[in-house]
């Protein structure tokens, strides 16, 4: 379920509550809404596109419920992601342990997922540091151990949240250009006619 | 014609002993409370988004319809109001009296007390216990907590549902209905002032022919294989639907789905993809659905079922290829038109001493209703209304003696219900009136539906 539309896909992953809703609302319409607390239901997809040099990069992204019902279906929501913002509440330690849940699943079904760990709710802690449930060095050792990267994002404030997705953009763009380089193919696909790969240097 | 002068409240008063333990047993709860940290219970009215009621307040026991399920453990699955775990004990209480009379080879159907009907609905593994002090019938609060037992169906399967528990008898089933209470609370209001439930039909947005059958046509145009339903509704309220030849779609599923839209806004943000189960009409498996509001700013929302959970971009494409439709034939302007006048007045019936009134058309499974005006105009005031007619509904519909004409003479209204083959029609008269006069004014009511037919329902429906 990548889609034709899209360059990457991009699913967000974790427990209920942590605020992946709030993550993408931030990203995708600058705003931060306030009120009683909507779970969400499947999930949502939205698409962005997003610049990373002279290049556009549409990200089509998943934000996916956070509630037990979903886990079976969870997979047709992350196959084929090139990058998952896994998301924990900073302020609940539970919710990490949620976290290194879903990060095994991604390691056994989807290895060439990127995956970015997202500590959410920052400004919390900004209210009063003694709130943090998650402590920034284990999860740095953990970041390093499973070959992730770290952000500790605010949807309120808007702290690096465009930062998380930039970045995840530019993996994707430095990635796939590397994978095109490397990758060994059999021998040339004659219906990719429109390949610019194939024949941008003697076309013209 | 029948005259009915029935006091309301007069109520059998059978197994009052049993009825005051449950009470007792209610009061009791109160030691349970107090075992809850108030960091579990805050937590979980912020998830669940509402406050939790004090169970020990009299606030509590006011209610006028409590709503409880269990699992055939006796573990608390949901409560209407206050959280589960200080009912527990109270649950408890209520599956043992299912397991008691069950033991004799009974089944315990309902409790009559002291104003209260306590009914009860089986449906393995779960129990369904409603405590109520409207003036339902019990069949009526029955056919209620049924819609609940499908509502948790629709987000589970009814499979799903039994392997869990044949698996672990005490399973505690809110795990998996986390952020599902909303829904099941927004059904639970909606039945209580929505004649949709009580008729087991659904309610058209007004608007001209030519308009719905050119969106209905659009609708239709965007077909994509694995799709079974396309629904465009407005507000509880249908705008058109068009299905896959052969297939039916039952009210009660599309009531469900009705619910799921209106009471979550997390629709109005990108394109949902969320399994369903329809269990009118497949218990066993998950549809999946695209669901989306076609402009921001709009009420208008689509809904797309399809057969295939892998489908979602398919799918979604033909949400894009109606909407250009819409725009082809130039009618998405009228149906913006349509959205700003949702409901009619009765005073466009032309009949004076005329209320109010809900006409079924059976084979359709639609029915239309005007505006609730003056003097229904206050909360309570409304809910009495849609009380008189839920009445008339089960007197119409008694099992054992059933009625095809009532006429009710009460202080405030006049009430006529009229029961055919083919349609079902519920009226309200200003007090002043006769029986006479409004057994003549029904046919003139009967000739305006018939000329308005056209714009009130869809009759002609689309297949793929």
């Amino acid at each position: 379920m990548s889609g034709p539309r899209v360059d990457a896909k991009v699913v967000l992953l974790g427990k209920e509550y942590v605020g992946k809703t709030s993550l993408v609302e931030r990203y995708v319409h600058q705003r931060f809404l306030v009120g009683p607390y909507q779970n969400t239901i499947g999930a949502a997809f939205v698409a962005k596109v997003i610049a990373v040099g002279d290049r556009a990069v549409t990200l089509g992204i998943w934000d996916t419920a956070g509630s037990e019902r979903y886990e079976a279906m969870s997979r047709i929501y992350y196959r084929g992601a090139r990058a998952a913002i896994v998301c924990y509440d900073l302020t609940d330690g539970s919710s990490f342990e949620r976290a290194k849940f879903w990060v095994n699943e991604l390691q056994t079904f989807e290895e060439n997922c990127r995956i970015y760990l997202c500590g959410t709710k920052s400004d919390l802690l900004e209210e009063d540091r003694r709130r943090r449930g998650v402590d920034f060095h284990d999860v740095q050792d953990y970041a390093d151990e499973i070959k992730a990267e770290l952000f500790e994002t605010s949807s309120k404030t808007g702290q690096s949240v465009d930062e998380l997705f930039q970045k995840v953009a530019e993996d994707y763009v430095r990635f796939t250009a590397f994978q095109l380089m490397t990758e060994e193919k059999g021998g040339i696909d004659l219906s990719q006619k429109s390949s610019p790969y194939f024949y941008s240097c003697c076309h013209h | 014609m029948e005259q009915i002068s029935k006091d309301f409240s007069e109520l059998s008063t059978q197994l009052t002993g049993m009825a005051l333990d449950l009470e007792e047993e209610m009061r009791q709860s109160k030691e349970d409370k107090l075992d809850l940290s108030p960091q579990t219970c805050r937590r979980d009215s912020v998830l669940s988004g509402k406050e939790e009621e004090d169970v020990t307040m009299d606030a509590w026991r006011m209610h006028q319809k409590h709503v409880f399920v269990l699992s055939e453990a006796g573990k608390p699955v949901y409560s209407r109001y206050g959280s589960e775990e200080a009912l527990s004990s109270t649950m408890g209480v209520m599956m043992a009296l299912v397991s008691f009379l069950e033991a004799e080879k009974n089944a315990i159907r309902s409790i009559h007390a002291d104003g209260y009907k306590v009914v009860f609905v089986r449906r393995s593994p779960l129990v369904l216990v409603a405590v109520a002090r409207t003036q339902q019938s019990e069949q009526e609060i029955a056919h209620e907590l049924l819609y609940i037992y499908y509502q948790i169906l629709s987000l589970l399967t009814w499979t799903q549902l039994n392997h869990i528990f044949q698996q672990k008898q005490n399973y505690d089933l809110r795990r998996l209905l986390a952020g599902s209470e909303r829904i099941t609370d927004n059904l639970l209001d909606l039945m209580a002032r929505d004649p949709s439930f009580l008729m087991g039909a659904v309610r058209c947005l007004p608007m001209a022919a030519g308009v719905r059958d050119a969106v209905s046509a659009s609708l239709q145009q965007a077909r994509a294989k694995s799709l079974v339903f396309s629904i465009l509704l407005s507000r509880n309220q249908l705008v058109s639907l068009v299905r896959k030849k052969d297939q039916f779609l039952h009210p009660i599923d599309l009531h469900l789905l009705f619910n799921l839209i209106s009471s979550s806004s997390s629709f109005r943000e990108g394109e949902a993809w969320t399994p369903i189960c329809l269990p009118k009409f497949n218990s066993s498996g998950f549809f999946h659905a695209h669901i989306s509001y076609l402009e921001q700013e709009t009420d208008l929302c689509l809904l797309l079922v399809s057969t295939d959970r892998e489908d979602f971009f398919t799918v979604s494409d033909c949400k894009r290829r109606f909407q250009e439709r819409l725009r082809k034939r130039g009618v998405y302007h009228a149906l913006q038109e349509a959205l700003r006048t949702p409901f009619y007045s009765i005073s466009q019936v032309g009949i004076p001493d005329l209320r109010h009134f809900i006409y079924k058309s059976k084979s359709s499974g639609l029915f239309t209703s005007p505006e609730i005006e003056a003097p229904y105009v206050s909360e309570e005031e409304k809910e009495r209304l849609l009380g008189l007619y839920q009445y008339l509904h089960s007197r119409a519909h008694n099992s054992s003696h059933p009625l095809k004409n009532i006429y009710f003479t009460g202080p405030n209204e006049n009430l006529l219900a009229w029961v055919t083959s083919a349609f079902e029609l519920y009226v309200c008269y200003s007090p002043l009136g006769t029986k006479a006069g409004a057994i003549s004014t029904v046919n003139k009511l009967m000739k305006w539906i018939r000329k308005e037919e056209d714009r009130l329902f869809i009759l002609t429906p689309q297949t793929y």
